[in-house]
C-alpha cells in the first residue's frame, strides 16, 4: 500500500515548518574557481565562476587573489584544478554501535561499538569546527546513530549552524526517536539491499518486514526518504524489486552503492563485488529502472568508471558533478573516535588530525596523501578523457585489490580493456576505446 | 564577442542535486543522463532563474 495524499502534504509542511525555524543553511561558499550557491528550491549546490558570483554579489576575498582557473568551452574541468576550500560534506560515524551485525558491514559494526568513541560534546564541537570552515552538508551514520540519546542534540546545533543534516540508517531500532527528528533532516535514507529474501541473503539476517515497517513511518514524517542499496552480485538482477518497492513506498529516491572491501566487507569482497560484465551493465540499468518507476536515482562516487564507461561526455558529467574518488577533497569521513579520513572506507591519515583540527590540516601539501595525488596517475589513466573527473576510480578497491591506493580502479571498464590489450601492462598512449554507447543517450 | 559577453556575465559550471545521505561515499543524481546534454541545455536557465530568485529573495531581506 502507497502512501496517502494527506500523508504526504502533512509531512511535507512538517518537514517544511521544523527547517523554517532554523533560519536558511549557508547560501554562498567562495572557491578559487568562483563559488558554489546553495539552493533549497530546488535542492541543489551550484558551481559557478567568478563572474557568476560577482553578478550575484559575493566577494571571494583572498581566494580570488590568484589568478582564476581557465575556463574551456568544451568542458575543460576548472573545478578541479585545486582541491575545494574544504569539503562539500562531512561524512560522521558517530557511534559504532551496531546490534544487526551484517556480514559485508563496512565499518565492522558492532553491539560495543568502537574503543574510544567521542561523546556529545565532542561531536558539538566537531560541528562547530566544520561549519567554521565552510562545510555544506554532514552525512550521519554508524554503525546506528539511531541509538545515540544525544542524534538530535547534533542534528539541531548542525541546522543552527547552518549545515544540512542527513541521515542513513539500518530502520532497525529507535525507529519513535528517528521519526520525531525525521523532519530536521534534509534526507533520510534507509539501507535496504533487496526486498524480502534477498534482504536476508545480502545481509544475513530477515529484517525486511522491519525495515519496511520503519520505512513507511519515517515517509509519514518527512517526504525525504530514500533507500541505500548495495549492489552485489546476489542482489544485482533483483534491483527492480526495490526500484518497485520505492515506487509503492512513495520513496523519492534510490541510491546504489558499489559493495566496497572495508570492514566485515573486505573477508567477503571477492564473493559479493559485482562481475565485470554487472558493473558494464549498471548504469543503463539504473537508468531503465529510473524511468520505469519514476524514481530519481544516485550512484555513489565509485561508480564514476562505470558510468564513464558509457561515454556521457565530459561536459555532462562535470555539469551533473559526477567525481570518482572524491576522497579528501569533496568530502571527508570522520571515525566514531574522531579522526579525519579521506572518505568513511579509508584509515585516517597518519598523523592525521581529528575532525575539530580539520581547518589546520586541510591545504597542507600533505593532506591526505594518495587521494589527493590522482594527478600522477599512470596508464591507461592518464590518457582517459575524464581523468580529471573519476581520478582513477574508488582508492579503495584498488588498495584492496592491488595493494596501492595509487594503483588504476581494477574493476573500471577501461582498466580491464586495457590491461587485456596490454598484457605487459605498458603504457599506450592512443588506445582505441573499446567503451560502448549508454542505450538510452544514443536514440 | 561572444566569448566576452560569456567571460562578463560568468558561468554556472555545475549543479549537484539533492543531498546526500549516504555517510560512506559521496552519491550524485545520475537521473539527469536519460537527457544527455540536452539536460545541460534545458536546466541551465532555469536554474539560474532559482539562483537569481535566491539573491533577490536575500536583497529584500530587512538588515538588523
Amino acid at each position: 500500500m502507497g502512501v496517502g495524499l494527506g500523508t504526504r502534504w502533512r509531512a511535507w509542511r512538517r518537514a517544511r515548518r521544523a527547517r523554517r525555524t532554523f533560519g536558511a543553511p549557508r547560501g554562498f561558499r567562495a572557491e578559487r574557481f568562483g563559488g558554489i550557491v546553495q539552493t533549497e528550491t530546488p535542492r541543489a549546490l551550484v558551481f559557478v565562476d567568478r563572474a557568476y558570483a560577482r553578478r550575484l554579489g559575493h566577494d571571494g576575498g583572498a581566494l580570488w587573489d590568484g589568478p582564476e582557473p581557465a575556463a574551456t568551452d568544451d568542458g575543460g574541468n576548472i573545478i578541479s584544478a585545486h582541491h575545494l576550500s574544504a569539503p562539500l560534506e562531512a561524512h560522521l560515524q558517530l557511534t559504532n554501535r551496531c546490534d544487526a551485525g551484517c556480514t559485508g558491514c563496512y565499518t565492522g559494526a558492532t553491539p560495543q561499538g568502537g574503543p574510544a568513541e567521542w561523546g556529545r560534546d565532542e561531536w558539538l564541537r566537531a560541528v562547530d569546527a566544520l561549519a567554521d570552515r565552510g562545510v555544506l552538508h554532514l552525512a550521519l551514520g554508524g554503525g546506528e546513530s539511531a541509538v545515540l540519546p544525544w542524534l538530535g542534540d547534533i542534528v539541531r546545533h548542525a541546522r543552527a549552524r547552518g549545515l544540512v543534516p542527513n541521515l542513513t540508517t539500518s530502520g532497525l531500532t529507535h525507529v519513535d526517536e528517528l521519526c520525531e527528528l525525521a523532519p530536521l533532516f534534509g534526507q533520510i535514507n534507509v539501507s535496504l539491499d533487496g526486498v524480502g529474501e534477498i534482504y536476508a541473503r545480502v545481509r544475513g539476517f530477515d529484517g525486511f518486514a522491519r525495515v519496511d515497517a520503519a520505512v513507511q513511518r519515517l515517509r509519514a514524517s518527512t517526504p525525504h526518504v530514500g533507500v541505500n542499496t548495495v549492489v552485489t552480485r546476489v542482489n544485482y538482477d533483483h534491483l527492480e524489486d526495490v526500484f518497485r518497492y520505492c515506487r509503492t513506498r512513495g520513496l523519492s529516491e534510490i541510491e546504489l552503492l558499489r559493495f566496497k572491501p572495508s570492514g566485515r566487507g573486505a573477508g567477503v569482497f571477492a564473493e559479493l563485488t559485482c562481475s565485470d560484465a554487472q558493473h558494464r551493465g549498471i548504469l543503463p540499468l539504473a537508468l531503465r529502472l529510473a524511468r520505469r518507476y519514476r524514481r530519481r536515482v544516485r550512484m555513489d562516487c565509485s561508480y564514476t568508471p562505470m558510468v564513464a564507461h558509457h561515454r556521457p561526455g565530459a561536459r555532462l558529467m562535470q555539469w551533473l558533478a559526477i567525481y570518482g574518488c572524491a576522497g579528501g577533497d569533496l568530502l571527508i569521513g570522520a571515525k566514531a573516535h574522531g579522526k579525519v579520513s579521506a572518505c568513511s572506507f579509508a584509515a585516517p591519515p597518519a598523523a592525521g588530525p581529528d575532525v575539530v583540527g580539520l581547518g589546520d590540516y586541510w591545504d597542507r601539501p600533505e593532506a591526505f596523501g594518495a587521494f589527493r595525488s590522482w594527478r600522477e596517475a599512470a596508464e591507461p589513466c592518464s590518457s582517459c578523457e575524464v581523468h580529471d573527473l573519476c581520478r582513477g576510480g574508488c582508492r579503495v578497491v584498488s588498495a584492496h585489490v592491488s595493494g596501492s591506493l595509487a594503483a588504476p580502479d581494477p574493476e573500471c571498464p577501461r582498466v580491464i580493456d586495457w590491461r587485456a590489450a596490454h598484457p605487459a601492462s605498458a603504457p599506450a598512449p592512443g588506445e582505441i576505446s573499446t567503451r560502448r554507447r549508454l542505450p538510452v543517450l544514443a536514440h | 564577442m561572444l566569448k566576452r559577453w560569456r567571460a562578463r556575465r560568468g558561468r554556472i559550471l555545475a549543479v549537484k542535486w539533492g543531498y546526500n545521505p549516504n555517510s560512506s561515499s559521496l552519491g550524485v543524481d545520475v537521473t539527469f543522463l536519460l537527457f544527455g546534454a540536452i539536460a545541460i541545455a534545458l536546466m541551465t536557465p532555469l536554474i539560474a532563474v532559482f539562483v537569481r530568485a535566491r539573491r533577490s529573495a536575500r536583497d529584500a531581506t530587512p538588515k538588523g
